[in-house]
């Protein structure tokens, strides 16, 4: 009997599809095709090919944009959204529009040709993770923006395009984007009833459970969601409540740059090196005005979403948000759990 | 400057790109190639499905066997199952039933090559009109609360089978972009006191920009928050909440108008692969309305790009061709008939 599976923070329903009775190495990816490469403009050495680098890690004594550096943030050279002008918001008949500001920037990881960020070292993840928060702090600057997505797109089919070298990318937006809006509200509507943070719950039922956890290491845990929305989908979660990824404390940085890359070598040696995608979930800005929401501090909690790109999601998915997982997640954390790292 | 544009209904923004659009030829889509092959929807192969549950056939024949127009089977592989009870129940802080629904195929066609541009309008009338029964149907069984048709065509766009076909499932319980949708349009009309389809559907005829077709009953254009490039909505010029309840009239003038909307949008993108969505307001609720502030429509979507992370993560849509250039290039495709 199939089963319908209801996420506790967003609401959306998901049916975990048991007839379908696929086993977990029957949904290893496909060799990766990629078109023929052109020279790569994120290397060491090309540092020409790229915008001006808006925040680097490099020795004092060498000049921006010029080798030397262990990692490097540059804007978009063709970004979604532009840094310069005013929102303008106005309406058109009934419908609403504003200027597309805002700031779209990439995170070249390593100064290295290497296409996963599961073949970086935890030290050099770590450093990712703290340019994140860098950057986040720095665009947190800009009133205009409030909320900051922070992405990778990894593989071709994952949008990922055509280069392969590791790189994650910055957007500021202008506004909250929905999916995140929603996610606070399911959080605040959970907090209200049971005076608890719905993620904390989470993690307390998963550990206590196990059937979904892949890994628990160092305050944080790797799991398979309850409401698997793809097969292998992972979250982590810090254990300890925060709703702000950009405050997370230097030794806590390096314990996530650990077990993001244990679950991502994971992914690559048991599913055949899939292209991926994952995505930041943290808190907007939080600046005090008319209206400031108090409580996204106690009832929020950041986490990371990691989805695997190993089914095509079809018109079903998208019409509805309905979605159909063809793998229970109890099934893809056991065999993630078995795959050696 | 790009443009963010918010979604009247649902409160979706996205991102519009107008200062370098991208154009038909910048696209680099996969083409769908027949590769035919065994086909359990062909003729001859009835048995290979499960039994049909409504067909349209040449009198003389008889159920599983050559001579259909149209055919409506069990899913073989369903998503969901169609005996037992809902069983609603919790775990620990999650909660979950069974997974109770119908999954139904209909197959569009004996032709396992002609895609609906291909077929004669009479061939597209007849499986409207199937649609139209099986909703009806379905909607008999009090358990469900959401009938969604939906089509997937092209291995792109998610389809398993290449021979021309549509899917039906009764859904237990609201999915929650419908919602969101019945939603949105409920305080529209709460505050206005009139439907939001209608006021766009009066602003599009208006503005003309983004209308691709119009004809007796129905207009087709490029949505003003369009989420993918060359999105075509279909909607009905009457208001009506359900697509089931569409007039005898109507059916031929939707019948025409899809078959010319796809048969452009192929015109242009040879090989495309689409999926499309018919979107109707719920069925057998406690408060039975919907049908005064929903008007159902048919969302259709080309598959030219890959959705990424950021569209996962946030829900906020990047649209590399504005609706208006599109829109332009679809009113002037000619079709060759």
């Amino acid at each position: 009997m199939p089963e319908l599976r209801k996420d506790p923070v967003l609401g959306r329903w998901v049916i975990i599809s048991t007839e379908r009775a696929r086993r977990p190495d029957q949904f290893l990816s496909q060799l990766q095709e990629f078109p023929p490469e052109k020279p790569c403009p994120f290397c060491e050495g090309n540092e020409s090919k790229t915008s001006h680098e808006v925040y680097s890690l490099r020795p004092q004594h060498t000049p921006a944009n010029t080798p030397g550096w262990e990692l490097r943030v540059v804007p978009s050279i063709s970004p979604f959204l532009r840094i310069e002008g005013d929102l303008d918001r106005r309406g058109k008949g009934l419908y609403d529009v504003m200027n597309g500001v805002g700031a779209h920037e990439l995170v070249i990881e390593t100064p290295k040709h290497i296409a996963n960020m599961a073949d970086l070292s935890p030290e050099q993840i770590s450093k990712i993770i703290t340019c994140y928060i860098d950057r986040m702090t720095d665009l947190e600057k800009d009133f205009r923006f409030k909320y900051v997505l922070v992405f990778k797109n990894y593989g071709w089919s994952a949008g990922g395009g055509t280069t392969r070298h590791s790189r994650t990318q910055i957007i500021a937006t202008p506004v909250n984007p929905k999916r995140v809006k929603e996610e606070l509200i399911g959080a605040r509507r959970y907090f209200e009833y049971h005076e608890r943070c719905v993620f904390c719950d989470v993690i307390r039922q998963e550990i206590s459970v196990k059937d979904r956890l892949i890994l628990d290491i160092d305050g944080f845990i790797a799991i398979a969601p309850f409401a698997a929305r793809f097969p292998f989908e992972v979250w982590i979660l810090p254990k300890k409540h925060s709703c702000d990824f950009t405050r997370l404390d230097m030794s806590s940085r390096y314990d996530l740059a650990m077990i993001m890359q244990k679950v991502l070598q994971k992914l690559k040696k048991g599913l055949n090196d899939p292209p991926y995608n994952f995505v930041l979930h943290t808190a907007p800005f939080r600046r005090p005005k008319v209206g400031y929401w108090k409580s996204i501090d106690e009832d929020y909690h950041w986490h990371i979403e990691i989805m695997p790109r190993l089914t095509r999601v079809a018109g079903f998915e998208w019409g509805t948000g309905f979605y159909i997982c063809p793998l229970p997640p109890e099934d893809a954390a056991k065999f993630l759990r078995e795959v050696p790292v | 400057m790009s443009e963010l544009r918010r979604d009247p209904i649902g409160g979706r923004w996205v991102i519009v790109e107008s200062e370098h659009p991208r154009l038909p030829e910048d696209f680099k889509y996969e083409r769908h190639v027949f590769q035919g092959g065994t086909c359990p929807f062909c003729y001859g192969n009835e048995s290979m499905t499960p039994p049909e549950i409504e067909s349209v056939r040449d009198a003389s024949t008889s159920p599983n066997t050559p001579g259909w127009q149209v055919r409506v089977v069990s899913n073989k592989f369903p998503a969901l199952q169609v005996e037992g009870d809902l069983e609603r129940r919790g775990l620990g802080i999650y909660d979950m039933s069974n997974g109770i629904g119908a999954h139904e195929v209909l197959i569009e066609t004996p032709y396992h090559q002609k895609d609906i541009p291909d077929l004669l309008n009479p061939e597209i009338e007849s499986f409207l009109s199937m649609y139209c029964r099986r909703a009806l149907d379905l909607t008999r069984d009090r358990r469900f609360k959401y009938i969604m048709v939906f089509k997937n065509f092209g291995a792109a766009a998610g389809a398993s089978l290449e021979h021309p076909h549509t899917q039906i499932v009764a859904l237990p319980m609201i999915p929650k972009n419908v919602m969101e949708e019945i939603k949105g349009a409920e305080n529209y009309f709460e505050y206005r006191e009139r439907c939001i389809f209608c006021d766009i559907i009066r602003q599009e005829l208006q503005e003309k920009e983004r209308i691709v077709l119009e004809n007796r009953h129905f207009i087709s254009f490029c949505p003003f928050v369009s989420r993918f490039p060359f999105e075509v909505w279909i909607i009905p010029r009457k208001h009506n909440g359900y697509f089931c309840h569409m007039s005898l009239e109507e059916i031929p003038s939707l019948a025409a108008i899809l078959k010319e909307t796809i048969a452009k949008l192929k015109t242009i993108f040879p090989g495309l692969s689409y999926n499309f969505i018919i979107h109707s307001a719920p069925v057998n609720s406690a408060s039975d309305d919907g049908a005064e502030y929903y008007h159902w429509h048919i969302e259709f979507m080309p598959k030219l790009t890959r959705v990424a992370g950021f569209e996962w993560g946030s829900g906020f849509y990047i649209v590399p061709t504005p609706p208006e250039l599109a829109a332009e290039y679809l009113r002037g495709t000619e079709v060759k008939s």
